[in-house]
């Protein structure tokens, strides 16, 4: 919950009066619901940037959006050569990555925030951290994250989009968020930020919900919940085809 | 149209599925087999989980193997008394390789002992086969005779004798509760049904009449199969409702189209044929062993 705390500290530090622009955001669904013929679908943030007095034009100014999906834990293995067989030894247990991450900026991060604001608000791919990691090897979890944010990108659950946050007009900017199949069930923030000459000038975050409905929800429930009737069914399904079979496609004699 | 499997937690093509069940379908109707050797390695190629692939091809096989039962049963050619010894030996195994298969997978290691099983196994299966249609097609030109095989005397040594009536047996319990056991533990262990085990097990070792020896091996792996199904769903929660579905959906035609094809093709052939199959895959699985992989990290969702 240690990013929440750094939004809001965010949010609170930008409602004052300083600030000369302010951001409003929304999105276009507040629930994404995945369906047995859901293929992935594209979430539109947008919003707008208010400005009570004009601003002088050759300020830079770049929105940043970052979504992240619930928290989940991760062990990641390496597999090592032994008598000529791979098999995995090496492991890292990573508490807490987020289970789905997306930024997208107006121009590529490192551009337009120095390391350290990037690394604090976790904005960008590698920037990606888990709140706790437990290993036996000493110092050695580096190439292990690195490797789960690597495999979660090309699982499509983890995405750096740099220069893809488009500007309408002046102050209108929208951006598809691609939510795959395989994206997590649960709640998911968006965060918005607005830098004004690499510093935050003002963030917004709202949440929406992923959720699986209809039958494969409540098969997977189902299964989890009440393991030994699920397995009960699934077998006399499988005897009752099967029974079928042989009635149905009766050889003639 | 896709579908999302809620288990192993993936979108396919629902027809891919049809047709997998049907391919795997096919030969085992070609050639007399479950097909859960050739199911499960199928299913870990197409991207699905390992223990999802074997927990759930333990459900096909249920439903394969129910429609093979009843045919036999309907021919009054299954000793339960038998089958019944030898299931008491195979929910045993069952229950032991489902625990294995659970501590494997939080060790991390699972789809390697999946794999490297599939190897020793299709490898061994294979290479008898091959071996022996070899032989019988050679032999048939020569017209050879097979010399007779070698009896086993060591087996009416063992006590705990029972009398089968069905099989005119009088026989040690002991090996087919053995047999009951081994077959279990790769039930849940590889997703077999392993009719290619107790078949020759049943003929060459305990000298079962050959008439008896297809329905009461298909009994006893129905209720394998299913007790592996209950137990991979209880323990592993690695049984996927919607894949068994549509793949056994796929199965029973095909196996009808493989039945029927069959009957128009060389028995010699066909076994030569599913020999060389079978060792194909078992190649495919051994370079997955050895090759470099592209990715030497691997990731899974929660922590042991």
């Amino acid at each position: 919950m240690r990013r929440a705390f750094l939004v809001a500290i965010a949010v609170s530090l930008l409602r004052e009066p300083a600030s000369a622009e302010d951001l409003v955001s929304g999105l276009s669904q507040d629930q994404i619901q995945i369906t047995s013929n859901y293929v992935g679908t594209d979430m539109v943030v947008f919003g707008a940037i208010e400005s009570a007095e004009a601003i002088p034009t050759a300020t830079a100014r770049d929105v940043v959006v970052v979504v992240r999906g619930p928290d989940a834990d991760f062990t990641v293995r390496r597999k090592v050569r032994v008598a000529g067989i791979w098999l995995n030894r090496d492991r890292v247990a990573l508490y807490g990555m987020p289970g789905y991450y997306y930024v997208a900026s107006t121009r590529p991060l490192a551009k337009l925030a120095a390391p350290d604001l990037l690394r604090q608000y976790q904005l960008g791919l590698a920037q990606v951290a888990p709140e706790r990691e437990s290993t036996r090897l000493a110092k050695k979890g580096e190439p292990f994250r690195e490797a789960a944010i690597r495999i979660r990108a090309r699982q499509k659950l983890y995405t750096e989009e740099p220069a893809r946050v488009e500007f309408l007009s002046y102050s209108l900017f929208r951006v598809h968020v691609p939510i795959p199949a395989s994206a997590p069930r649960g709640e998911y923030t968006v965060q918005v930020y607005l830098f004004r000459d690499g510093a935050i000038a003002s963030a917004q975050s709202t949440p929406f919900f992923v959720d699986q409905i209809g039958l494969e929800r409540r098969l997977y429930n189902f299964a989890h919940d009440r393991p030994l009737a699920y397995g009960l069914c699934t077998v006399v399904i499988a005897m009752l085809l099967g029974w079928g079979s042989s009635f149905l496609f009766r050889r003639p004699a | 149209m896709e579908i999302y499997l809620p288990i192993a937690e993936m979108s396919v093509h629902w027809l891919a599925l049809i047709a997998m069940g049907a391919g795997v379908g096919l030969l085992s109707g070609m050639f007399g087999v479950g097909g859960g050797f050739l199911l499960t390695p199928l299913l870990i190629f197409y991207g699905v989980p390992a223990e999802v692939a074997v927990a759930t091809t333990a459900s096909h096989l249920t439903a394969s193997s129910m429609a093979g039962a009843i045919a036999q049963w309907k021919r009054r050619v299954i000793d339960f008394r038998m089958a019944g010894v030898m299931l008491a030996g195979g929910i045993g195994g069952s229950v032991l390789g489902v625990q294995l298969l659970a501590i494997l997978r939080r060790l991390g290691q699972a789809e390697l002992v999946v794999a490297a099983g599939y190897v020793v196994l299709l490898g061994t299966i294979g290479s008898l086969m091959l071996n022996e249609s070899w032989r019988t097609l050679r032999a048939a030109k020569s017209s050879t005779p097979r010399p007779p095989a070698e009896r086993h005397h060591w087996i009416h040594a063992l006590p705990l004798k029972m009398r089968f009536y069905t099989s005119r047996l009088y026989i040690s319990a002991i090996p087919p509760l053995v047999l009951g056991i081994i077959v279990g533990v790769l039930s849940s262990i590889l997703g077999v049904g392993g009719g290619f085990i107790i078949v020759p097990a049943m003929i060459y070792l305990l000298r079962m009449p050959t008439s008896v020896v297809v329905g009461t091996s298909l009994a006893q792996i129905v209720v394998v199969t299913a007790t592996t199904t209950i137990l991979q769903a209880v323990s592993n929660y690695a049984v996927d409702i919607m894949l068994a579905l549509f793949l056994i959906l796929g199965g029973v035609v095909g196996a009808q189209a493989g039945v029927r094809l069959a009957a128009r093709l060389q028995g010699e052939w066909l076994r030569l044929m599913l020999a060389v199959l079978v060792l194909a895959v078992g190649l495919r699985l051994l370079y997955g062993l050895v090759a470099t992989p592209r990715e030497l990290y691997a990731l899974t969702l929660g922590t042991p």
